[in-house]
């Protein structure tokens, strides 16, 4: 039965590559089918237990294909799947052949190739397959992100991307080598009984962490989620990143983990969650600051992650199941809002043709559609109930409150670790707070703003369609508890079966009740503004006789309080000259925020190893004679290797 | 047959130091086709009785290194109008100098290696290595090409001579195959050789720097 929606899904996706340059509906159709074919083998798998395997007998660069899927990548498929084709209804018209006639057929054909490589990733149970397929939806996904390779901007945040995946994917050659000379075959499996791998899985958490974008390895994404077109910043936040988690969960249950690897994930994953968080805040940029929330739901899904492997280490099951419940949830819940909200930002940058927050504002009334849904996103990612952010928050809230009540030696790290969970929730808050009122609310900035037009149907269905996943997951989370727990129990099957804990079904029902009551008082409200009469006034009138929109709080001034407290590492840049007249016509004031590892840590090292190549360019100067010395040298060095180094 | 033997390679590191401190190109020819003449005849004495392939490689060896290849390299002089003096990077007594520490620094380094006991006392390794470092001081210090191209059949002396240590062993046509491409090697330098002249107007490899990136 999983074989036979997989190789629907096959199919789709082969077709949809066929038909991508030239027929686009055909393309939405295929894709369509190869989606629904990844729902429907993900969903299999689910209902039926257990592990689907496929060894034909062929082979692919002298390896023996060998296709496995379980209930982790299951897990991951499902979300790929949905979002995946989410993202293909909604680039099928904003990327449409009128309004992009020279990229639109590449945008699918890459589109296409990433997803089935993505899916390939997934299924493949061998080393080098996994390279190959991770190669392939790098590139697809550069491709991708330079669709429109005209500005500058792109140019580079494209090439920062690629040089960022390669150096992952070097990383990754390395742990796949290394384990395949360890183990003698390229064949992965669970491997729990070799304590010797263990160290292999820093090259892992290297390589799978700088593809998910984990602090502070995360310098690539907010350049590369800004500047490519929304679908695919959708589909990078949605899903690609999710693919370094999905290493990461794959390998630390297959694989032995040094007993500080917990310790380690979860640390980085309290730092991205608070510091991502932070960085967001200083944004004036909706996609860069949206890009950033992506480090910070990473270091939600980390610190799930990490207290799981600390309690597996230390065979504490009870707490050990929430935290990883709580983390894999947020990976279907991160995917699914972010998604929404790229999709609807898209639609706003597309509206009024600028990324720039300070120039936008009132957008709830020329798109009311697109500002409530990209309101019910914000709602979700900033963990308000009833929504699905709460949830898979919740779930780690509570696997890290048990461990502080079990009084191992992991309380003291799950206590601050909460305190800095809730921390990051309420800055997430402050942010889609910021967000909304300066985006949303308020009166238009600029011109652009205010002849915005609401976005196409489709477009709108594709929103729809991923903001009522968020509402299902929300007011339903004992329905999706099975899942979970399949997928908890295949990472680590020592935890024996894994029990729904109780408050999940209270959870449901409050969150029903909640959704009931807002409901209602939303009908009350309605319907005593339709029996009084509603009466349109200009927001921040403020009683001023001539009220002008730029009265209003920017995005700078909002946050300002808050990004004073994270100066130290976001360090802002200020660029307001000193007023020297008494009575000056033209003052002004700007702040921007740069991004501090990429500023100051990595592009000195990359200029200081500009430098050394400049300096190493000098000994390459044409005389044949030096070069032979060079030779020499170098053979006179190898023999006293040799001689000095004693007989091999 | 060990004391023919080294007396003849004596002769050879000899020649090295010869073509080291010789500031004239016709003598450094001289030098390296003397030293080829000389290595040439060493299997006849290293096979015995020489049967009819090794006389014919030593035959070829000789014809080959001794006229063949300094005959070409006369007429490149000649054709290409060169001037007779070794323009050294580094100067006679220098080179002079690194050629028998280099020789001595042979000597000492092969007591030291792993050899089977019947080449133990024979100078063939030392030999071999200090025709290589001679090759090498000639290549790193002469800008002319003709001067380069002696250095550079030096240092193929010295790994001939380290080639005839498996004389036993490795059948001899592997001999006469490195040989023919030395020659075919020599023909193509000639060429280049030539060529160079024609662009530069000159045969200072110095000049070549013009070409790099």
């Amino acid at each position: 039965m999983t074989g036979t929606w997989l190789a629907i899904a096959g199919a789709g996706m082969l077709l949809s590559l066929l038909a991508g340059f030239r027929a686009p509906n055909g393309w939405l159709a295929a894709f369509g089918a190869g989606a629904a074919g990844a729902l429907g083998a993900a969903v299999t798998v689910f209902a039926e237990g257990g592990t689907w395997e496929f060894r034909p007998a062929a082979s692919l660069g002298g390896e023996a294909i060998h296709l496995r899927l379980d209930a982790v990548s299951a897990f991951f498929l499902a979300l790929f799947g949905l979002v995946g084709g989410a993202g293909a209804v909604y680039a099928r018209s904003y990327w449409s052949e009128a309004a992009h006639p020279r990229t639109a057929g590449a945008g699918r054909f890459w589109w296409s190739l990433l997803l089935l490589c993505l899916g390939l990733v997934l299924l493949t149970a061998n080393g080098l397959h996994f390279l190959m397929a991770w190669e392939l939806f790098t590139l697809a996904a550069y491709y991708l992100v330079t669709l429109d390779r005209r500005g500058r901007e792109v140019r580079a945040a494209g090439w920062l991307y690629l040089a960022a995946s390669h150096l992952a994917a070097l990383c990754l050659f390395a742990f796949f080598s290394l384990l395949a000379a360890r183990t003698g075959s390229w064949e992965l499996g669970p491997l729990r009984d070799r304590p010797e791998l263990a160290p292999l899985f820093w090259l892992a958490l290297f390589g799978f962490g700088l593809k998910a974008g984990m602090f502070p390895l995360h310098v690539w994404l907010p350049s590369a989620h800004a500047n490519a077109p929304s679908h695919v910043s959708a589909i990078l936040s949605g899903v690609t990143i999710k693919i370094g988690i999905y290493g990461l969960v794959r390998f630390s249950g297959w694989l032995p983990a040094p007993p500080a690897a917990g310790w380690v994930v979860a640390a980085l994953g309290v730092a991205s969650a608070v510091l991502g968080v932070a960085f967001a805040l200083g944004q004036h940029d909706l996609k860069r600051l949206l890009a950033y929330h992506s480090v910070e739901n990473i270091g939600i899904i980390l610190i799930g992650l990490g207290f799981a492997m600390v309690a597996a280490d230390q065979g504490q099951a009870a707490w050990g199941q929430l935290a990883l419940a709580g983390g894999l949830l947020h990976v279907w819940n991160h995917g699914l809002f972010k998604a929404l909200l790229f999709f609807a930002a898209g639609a706003l940058v597309h509206a009024t043709g600028t990324r720039e927050m300070s120039r936008l504002g009132g957008l709830w009334r020329a798109m009311p559609w697109t500002a409530s849904l990209f309101a019910l996103g914000a709602a979700a990612i900033s963990g308000l109930p009833p929504l699905n952010g709460f949830v898979s928050e919740w779930l780690v809230f509570l696997g890290l409150f048990d461990a502080t009540l079990a009084h191992g030696p992991a309380a003291w790290a799950a206590i601050p670790a909460a305190v800095l969970l809730g921390l990051t929730g309420a800055l997430a808050l402050a942010c889609f707070v910021k967000v909304c009122g300066v985006v949303l609310l308020g009166a238009p900035r600029s011109a652009a703003a205010s002849h915005a037009h609401e976005c196409a149907p489709a477009q709108r269905a594709a929103m729809v369609a991923l903001g009522s996943g968020c509402v299902a997951i929300g007011l339903a989370p004992v329905f999706f508890w099975p899942v979970l727990a399949r997928a908890v129990a295949d990472w680590q099957p020592a935890w024996g079966g894994v029990v729904a804990p109780a408050p999940l079904a209270a959870l449901s029902r409050v969150h029903a009740a909640l959704a009931l009551l807002a409901g209602a008082a939303a009908v009350w409200l309605w319907r005593k503004a339709g029996r009084n009469g509603l009466r349109r006034a200009v927001t921040w009138d403020c009683g001023y006789a001539a009220p002008t929109a730029r009265m209003q709080y920017t995005a700078g001034s909002f946050a300002g309080i808050i990004t004073g407290w994270f100066e130290w590492i976001l360090r802002p840049v200020r660029h307001a000259p000193r007023p020297l007249e008494i009575l000056p016509a033209r003052v002004s004031c700007g702040q921007h925020t740069p991004e501090t590892v990429l500023e100051y840590v990595v592009e000195p090292a990359g200029g200081a190893v500009m430098r050394l190549a400049l300096a190493a360019r000098r000994f390459q100067h044409g005389r044949v004679q030096a070069y032979l010395f060079y030779l020499l040298m170098g053979v006179a060095a190898l023999a006293a290797l040799v001689f000095l180094g004693g007989s091999p | 047959m060990n004391e023919t033997t080294n007396l003849l390679i004596g002769i050879a590191m000899g020649l090295n130091l010869l073509a080291l401190g010789s500031s004239r190109l016709p003598t450094l020819i001289l030098a390296m086709s003397a030293q080829g003449v000389v290595l040439g005849l060493m299997p006849l004495l290293i096979v015995e009785p020489p049967d009819w392939r090794v006389l014919l490689v030593a035959v070829a060896t000789v014809a080959g290194k001794g006229l063949v290849i300094p005959h070409l390299l006369r007429r490149a002089m000649r054709t290409a109008h060169i001037d007779r003096e070794v323009e050294p990077f580094i100067g006679f007594v220098p080179s002079l100098l690194l050629g028998a520490g280099g020789t001595i620094a042979a000597v000492a380094v092969a007591r030291t290696l792993p050899l089977l006991p019947e080449h133990s006392g024979s100078l063939l390794v030392p030999g071999s290595l200090a025709s290589v470092l001679t090759g090498f001081v000639l290549l790193i210090g002469r800008a002319k090409a003709i001067s380069q191209v002696c250095g550079y059949l030096i240092l193929e002396n010295g790994i001939y001579l380290f080639g005839l240590l498996l004389i036993h062993s490795t059948p001899l046509l592997v001999e006469s195959g490195i040989l023919l491409d030395v020659t075919v090697g020599v023909f193509i330098i000639g060429i280049i050789v030539d060529r160079i002249q024609r662009a530069f107007d000159s045969l200072d490899t110095r000049k070549l720097t013009a070409l790099r990136e």
